[in-house]
């Protein structure tokens, strides 16, 4: 008994000090009065983004003398989630944060995020000048919950030496999957480790949004229209899966471990085609290979699948919403984001950047960057958006997967995962 | 300060003042209260937190409500849960001994005077010190199954081509090559201090009486190691069965959710299901796990191990 009093002692001076720490966030307004405020912004930015983000809000700041918006890095974007989440429970969110679309549903239910209907009415803002795939990204149910930041889509990179080698027309837009097909077995040479394709075979979502577009193309849909059964263990669905099947029983596909190996081969002349999207374009422009971009092949049609993000407001009180407000107004405005995509290689966010004047300027830097912004009218569709899509994910790439190696066949791998997704779709929440 | 006037302060303070100050147990116990600040900060708080969170619905994003046990009991039928300790529980059987043999002979291997020893330790030890993410990498690169340098040693040899980390059921076993060579370092230094700490004259009296070199070992050195050999079984136990950061960089469970551990089922649930009450759940059955597991080798440990020569 002697000992345990001391420790209760220590301990509960730890708890107060803790307590202590947190306690003061919900005064620290930096409004001073005097009318200025400080927007906090967390963004994971690297390298060209980073210099331009940095750019921009030191434009921003200059222009706004009201408002500083303090941008801060928040490591990879992949992580954002997990520090968010650990503001949001600590009580201290950031102003504006960079997340994830695939995000959205389950961020929306926090009620400090700030629903953006009202502001998003306002006439000047334009909010339908943004891409359909965006919009659809950025709303739950009918609340809109984000801004878009960043759009990208799945466009067909292919290795023009390498097709010349191997006797073949490049792709052309009107290119089918028995085209694609017989170019990858044709491009593929085990003995010199050739693959025609490379395929990110993690189980990650970048393993299932690839295979959502294929989907598609196929006519197929990933869940009922009512969203409460699954859809994809359809013909379509197991065309599509049986197409991966093909191209992996013969060695056509270079199995990626989720290490993005796939680009270094790429760039080394081992792959002849990458599904992959304007973010691979930098490195693959610096590396000497010569390279075509092209629309993805057809089986119905040609779509392709978009990957849109967000800027997420958090509510720190009416005078921070404003500033925050006024920020990103600002920062996805035509002819600002006109300037991060010069900058960047950045899709336009809005479909009015690509009839600004400076436009003609941005696709003669980024060569092959106009085929994925025409490419963004193929994206018709997008992923459910739903708090379960998380988990959804998580079974069809299994599925893909196990078919990839050899472990499943399309048919059964797909009902499979259609009764797993069934189950998570049948719990009420 | 004159001598007599600090006999005449201190005369002044009351009784138990005095008693308190010249207790060792008070300085002792400020010696350790910063630390032990940080410790509850750090430790005791969120360990306290997660066990309120195991009974709630919580995706720490909506306001949470209390659910009682509904965690533990949805975790008692989940099929995945129970593959996961399935996957835990191999892992960790393969990993604590291959670990600790590999170690063994390794310490009795640097336990010598020879030219050039303390660079070897240092090469046994320097993976250790190597980031987790580092080696990830490192390993991905080499285990790749059409450009990967062991594959390609392998043909060299005349042997046939693996999948590895890419091959569900080889994949767990390429997770304990990775984790042996990252940890086996420890384990040498444990096992290495605890050789130079036998002493000199019981070796050279098992040599007088005429004992081989290996029976001296297995009946002299191996019972000394006695103490080591516990700390480094309940050590690796604790470690491999929290395994997390390989899986984490190299296979996110896969393929085929093979490499699926308790650690990285959890991580999943909380931070990619949005299930934070459910994975604090899992964290506690862990938890009550490894206490359990500890347990029982500490009380094996003290009838069989002797801790003075």
């Amino acid at each position: 008994m002697k000992r345990v009093v001391p420790t209760l002692l220590i301990l509960l001076t730890g708890a107060l000090a803790f307590s202590g720490c947190g306690g003061s966030s919900s005064s620290s307004s930096t409004s001073a009065g005097n009318g200025h405020v400080t927007v906090t912004l967390w963004e994971g930015d690297t390298e060209i983004e980073a210099k331009s983000i940095a750019t921009l809000v030191a434009e921003f700041n200059a222009s706004h003398p009201n408002i500083t918006v303090n941008a801060q890095f928040s490591g990879n974007s992949d992580y954002a989630l997990q520090k968010v989440l650990a503001a949001i429970a600590g009580g201290k969110p950031p102003d504006i944060s960079y997340l994830y679309g695939s995000w959205a549903p389950n961020i929306a239910t926090n009620p400090q995020v700030v629903t953006l209907n009202k502001l998003a009415e306002d006439p000047a803002f334009d909010w339908n000048d943004f891409w359909p795939s965006e919009r659809k990204v950025a709303t739950v149910g009918s609340k809109i919950v984000g801004v878009p930041a960043l759009v990208d889509n799945l466009a067909l990179v292919y290795n023009k030496q390498l097709f010349a080698q191997a006797g073949l027309a490049p792709p052309s837009a009107n290119w089918t999957w028995s085209d694609f097909e017989n170019a990858a077995i044709k491009l593929t040479n085990t003995a010199s480790k050739q693959f025609g394709w490379a395929y990110v075979n993690d189980a990650s979502e970048d393993t299932v949004w690839r295979y959502w577009a294929m989907l598609w193309q196929a006519g197929g849909a990933i869940l009922t229209p009512d969203g409460k059964h699954a859809a994809f263990d359809s013909t379509a669905g197991i065309k599509a899966l049986t197409l991966l099947q093909s191209l992996a029983q013969h060695h056509s596909i270079y199995l990626d471990n989720g290490s993005d190996s796939y680009l270094g081969l790429f760039t080394s002349g081992h792959i002849g085609m990458l599904w992959t999207g304007p973010w691979d374009l930098a490195t693959i422009a610096a590396s000497k290979v010569p390279y075509g971009v092209q629309i993805l092949p057809a089986d119905l049609n040609h779509q392709t699948i978009s990957g849109p993000d967000n800027w997420v407001m958090f509510n720190n009180g009416a005078a921070h919403e404003k500033a925050a407000w006024e920020f990103l107004k600002w920062l996805t405005s035509p002819a600002v984001d006109l300037k991060w995509s010069t900058m960047t290689g950045d899709l336009p966010i809005r479909e009015s950047v690509t009839k600004l004047p400076g436009y003609a300027n941005y696709t003669r830097k980024f060569p092959g960057i106009a085929v994925w912004v025409k490419n963004l009218a193929n994206a018709t569709q997008s992923r459910p958006v739903t708090t379960l899509y998380p988990k959804i994910s998580t079974v069809i790439g299994q599925a893909v997967q196990g078919v990839l190696l050899g472990k499943a066949q399309p048919q059964q791998a797909l009902s499979q995962a259609a009764q797993q997704v069934n189950g998570m779709l049948s719990v009420p929440e | 300060m004159h001598p007599s006037q600090g006999r005449a302060a201190e005369a002044k303070r009351p009784a138990l003042t005095r008693r308190l100050i010249a207790s060792e147990h008070v300085a002792g116990w400020a010696f350790v209260t910063p630390a032990l600040i940080l410790i509850a900060l750090f430790a005791l708080v969120p360990i306290g937190w997660s066990l309120l969170l195991s009974f709630q619905a919580n995706n720490l994003i909506a306001p949470a409500h209390y659910v009682g046990l509904a965690n533990y009991r949805a975790l008692s039928k989940d099929a995945a849960f129970r593959s996961a300790i399935g996957h835990t529980l191999l892992y960790t059987a393969v990993f604590v001994p291959v670990s600790m043999i590999g170690a063994l002979g390794l310490a009795v291997a640097l336990n010598r005077k020879i030219r050039g020893i303390r660079f070897y330790r240092l090469a046994v030890f320097v993976p250790l010190v190597t980031s987790t993410v580092a080696t990830g990498i490192v390993f991905l690169w080499l285990l790749d199954p059409t450009f990967g340098l062991v594959n390609y040693l392998l043909s060299l040899v005349g042997l046939p081509q693996q999948q590895f980390l890419q091959d569900p059921s080889e994949a767990i076993y390429c997770i304990v090559a990775m984790t042996v060579w990252g940890w086996l370092g420890f384990d040498v230094i444990i096992y290495l201090a605890a050789l130079q700490g036998i002493p000199g004259d019981l070796l050279e009296a098992a040599e007088i009486d005429g004992a081989s070199s290996w029976s001296t070992f297995r009946s002299v050195v191996l019972p000394l190691l006695g103490p080591a050999t516990l700390f480094l079984v309940v050590w690796s136990t604790i470690n491999a069965l929290q395994l997390f950061d390989e899986i984490y960089v190299t296979t996110r469970g896969g393929p085929l959710g093979s490499t699926t551990v308790i650690v990285y089922y959890l991580y999943q649930q909380a931070f990619q299901f949005f299930n934070a009450g459910y994975g604090a759940a899992i964290a506690y059955v862990l938890f009550l796990a490894v206490l359990l597991v500890t347990l029982l080798q500490l009380w094996v440990g003290r009838r069989r191990v002797h801790y003075s020569s």
